[in-house]
């Protein structure tokens, strides 16, 4: 049972999970407190000590089906006979000419250690990663069809290998055995093929729920960004610098009663001990806490701009709620524009940003070369105080998505957050990565319209 | 050793008025076996806080809770000299400072002879202990709930951590205290933010989902006696239903209690159009989850 549970960790991590050694180990140690022959009880014991948050926890659910299910089915005393055989094919396909690492990963998969595979299909997902930085490599932002070729032909070349195994043992194997031995290794590479073209739920996890919102401006809040006539825009200014005003009155209005009043009793005691219990100085309480950093990342193709530019119009406003707001623009590379916002007032700021000539606005949109270039270049304006928000389509047009990298992000910031101007229905059409993305995100919310939009930056403020 | 197996702690909590999943018990029976805390993630209402209170009831212990925030510090959370009250102390004890003060050559060696004193001034009885400490320095063994740590900061996360792994705390004027009881931790989150790794690595994990129907008619019928068999039925389904709908704020079970309870006094005993109309404040927290749920007001009533 160890060797099986070293096994699967071994396999969780090649599919991405973080186990740590220390966990293997915590699990082993409680492996005999709990029923093993009690599933609920067995899975449990895992998932407390290898699934460590929600999001981890569907990707863990699937693993352990294919490794304790799936996998496993030789552990069933009807398959006894087929075991050798199994073993045999798979000498046979690692010694076929010529050797290939996808073939040999498979061979391990067809035995039941999938590691070698789901590792494979790992770093299929996160290819061109090494490119970052550098000109745009080739492969890294080919069809995801063709990185996945070389494993698919792999899968060909096992399939004909299984039918001459067959073939070939045809006098040595019992007719009975060898259907069973077809079925069986038939039906893993069949597994093996639906992991590789990503129709398991192992990528297909439930989104983060996205909650309605408060209509506070009826028609007008409404509209969808895109689609407001001049007036509407008029109306949608006010609006904006209306909310605006309120929130800085909500948040200044704390800031100057505790700067004004409210003296810190504690603290003046604790300083009057020093002047013999006589309070001479009065101390009060220190300013309140800021509401942290905030990097916002903004996809400025046509759809995503109309969106976005109220967004940062907002979010510059009340910039004062902040320690900082640094600001990047994205076609197919992060570009920052903070310093457009800190120099002008917002207008002047976005007019510079659409003239930048740093921009390539003809360029296709790429959220994978853009993720990439992030995390080379400016990951070190994410930390534990930074609420990252990204605001995009996740239209990538077809390339790599990198959500890894969007993950690492995550893990490196205190909150990260999606607003999508597009409903949700659209999300996962067409050359949508937002399925990929929401699951990594602690916040996914449309955000095309300003009752949306001011639901949104109310709880960053307040 | 609290529990002896996974299955008596399942009975401790039912009896404890928890209903509790094998999963749930697993978890808190291994937590107990290996000294972990357990980190409880799920959504609003489906019984994080409450399954640290009925592993306190089961077992017997006191409950010690610590409620996060934004701006939590050590202060709050493990002690705080009590200021005021040595200043009282002071000003009612001034004579004896000055007599061991008097006949000091020196305002140097009046200095050192109160400093020899310092002792009664930063003793226990000054220490005012937050729930940190008091969990530590209980003498009985306690259960410590840690609520809603997402709202905390990375900061005191990182403080929390060193407590969490030797659950002994150094107090500069008093020495180090050790835990005589390792306490059983329960530390509860709402996803706000994630945890460090460091922090998860420490924890066996628990995810609580909404409770199936089966389950979630249990606690209605548990705490909320008067309930005939047959409404309780038919409000866990409609509840189903209307978590479907993708609400603003999904009703937890707190709201399935406070509808029975609206049910039992209204005297009903089968659930209607109607009577969902004119309970649904009990339900929907927001006017648009309510204008939602009326439209889907005959599928969420449609039963057998
Ligand atoms: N399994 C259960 N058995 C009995 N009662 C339960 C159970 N789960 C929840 N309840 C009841 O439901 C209500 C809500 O539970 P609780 O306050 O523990 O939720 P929570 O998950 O801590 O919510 P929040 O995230 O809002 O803090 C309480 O009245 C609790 O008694
Ligand atoms: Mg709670």
């Amino acid at each position: 049972m160890d060797v099986m549970i070293h096994r699967f960790a071994a396999a969780a991590r090649a599919a991405g999970l973080r186990i740590a050694t220390s966990e293997v180990l915590d699990a082993l140690a409680l492996l005999p407190r709990v029923d093993i022959l009690d599933e609920a009880q067995f899975a449990a014991l895992l998932r407390a000590n290898f699934a460590k948050s929600r999001l981890e926890r569907a990707r863990f659910e699937h693993l352990y089906h294919l490794f304790f299910h799936e996998l496993r089915e030789d552990l069933h005393a009807s398959s006894a006979p087929v075991a050798p055989h199994v073993e045999d094919f798979r000498r046979e396909l690692i010694s076929l000419e010529p050797p290939s690492e996808a073939l040999s990963a498979i061979a391990d998969f067809l035995a039941a250690d999938p590691a070698a595979y789901l590792e494979l299909l790992n770093s299929l997902q996160s290819e061109g990663r090494g490119a970052a930085g550098g000109p745009r490599g080739a492969g890294a932002n080919l069809g995801g069809l063709v990185r996945r070729l070389p494993v698919l032909r792999a899968l060909q070349r096992a399939r004909e290998a299984l039918d001459g195994f067959l073939a070939a043992n045809r006098s040595r194997i019992h007719w009975e055995t060898r259907r069973d031995l077809e079925r069986h290794l038939a039906g893993r590479l069949e597994t093996a093929r639906r992991l590789l073209a990503g129709e398991d739920p192992l990528r297909r996890l439930t989104p983060t729920p996205l909650p309605a919102v408060t209509e506070t401006y009826g028609e007008l809040g409404r509209t969808p960004f895109a689609n407001l006539s001049p007036g509407e825009r008029v109306r949608l200014r006010e609006a904006m610098a209306q909310l605006v005003r309120r929130l800085r009155d909500q948040t200044g209005l704390r800031t100057k009663a505790r700067s004004r009043g409210l003296p810190d009793l504690k603290r003046t005691l604790r300083g009057a001990v020093r002047t013999q219990g006589i309070p001479l100085e009065l101390r009060f309480r220190r300013r309140p806490p800021r509401k942290g950093r905030i990097v916002v990342l903004c996809d400025v193709s046509g759809s995503v701009w109309s969106t976005a530019r109220f967004m940062l119009v907002m979010l510059y406003a009340l910039q004062d709620c902040f320690d900082r707001v640094r600001s990047f623009v994205f076609v197919d590379a992060p570009h920052e524009v903070t310093r457009h916002f800190d120099d002008h007032e917002a207008d002047r700021a976005l007019t510079e940003v659409l003239h930048d000539p740093a921009v390539p606005y003809g360029a296709p949109t790429d959220y994978g070369r853009t993720l990439r270039l992030f995390r080379h270049r400016h990951l070190d304006t994410v930390t534990k105080k930074t609420t990252v928000i990204v605001i995009g389509d996740g239209r990538s047009n077809y390339g790599n998505p990198e959500e890894a990298i969007l993950g690492e992000i995550r893990d490196r910031a205190r909150r990260l957050i999606w607003l999508n101007p597009e409903p949700e229905a659209f999300w996962n059409s067409g050359d949508s990565e937002m399925r990929s993305y929401a699951v990594l995100c602690n916040e996914v919310r449309v955000c095309q319209n300003l009752n949306q939009l001011a639901d949104i930056v109310r709880n960053l403020v307040l | 050793m609290p529990f002896s197996d996974v299955e008596a702690t399942r009975q401790t909590l039912e009896a404890a008025g928890y209903a509790c999943s094998p999963e749930i018990a697993t978890v808190v029976f291994l937590a107990a076996v290996a000294g972990k805390p357990v980190l409880v993630e799920g959504p609003a209402g489906v019984g994080k806080t409450e399954l640290a209170k009925a592993v306190a009831r089961g077992l017997g212990r006191e409950l010690i809770r610590l409620q996060c925030y934004e701006g939590l510090d050590e202060t709050k959370a493990l002690y705080e000299w009590e200021y005021a009250k040595q200043l009282l102390y002071t000003q009612i004890a001034r004579e004896k400072i000055s007599d061991a003060v008097s006949g000091a050559a020196s305002l140097g060696e009046a200095m050192e002879r109160i400093a020899a004193e310092e002792d009664a001034f930063f003793s226990e009885r000054f220490l005012l202990a937050r729930p940190l400490l008091k969990a530590i320095r209980s003498p009985a063994p306690v259960v410590l709930l840690i609520d809603e740590v997402d709202k905390s900061d990375p900061e005191f996360e990182a403080f929390l951590l060193e407590v969490l792994s030797d659950f002994q705390v150094t107090i500069p004027e008093l020495g180090t205290r050790k835990a005589l009881h390792v306490p059983f931790v329960v530390l509860t989150s709402n996803n706000y933010r994630d945890m460090s790794d460091a922090l998860k690595r420490r924890c066996l994990h628990l995810y609580i989902d909404y409770p199936d129907a089966e389950t979630e008619r249990g606690i209605v019928c548990r705490r909320i006696p008067g309930l005939s068999r047959r409404l309780a039925e038919q409000l866990v389904a409609a509840m189903g239903r209307i978590r479907a709908l993708d609400l603003k704020k999904t009703p937890s079970i707190s709201e399935t209690l406070d509808w029975a309870q609206a049910l039992l006094s209204l005297q009903v005993d089968s659930l209607s159009r109607e009577v969902v109309l004119s309970t649904l404040n009990v339900i929907c927290k927001y006017r648009q989850d309510a204008q939602r749920v009326r439209q889907e007001v005959e599928r969420v009533v449609k039963f057998p």
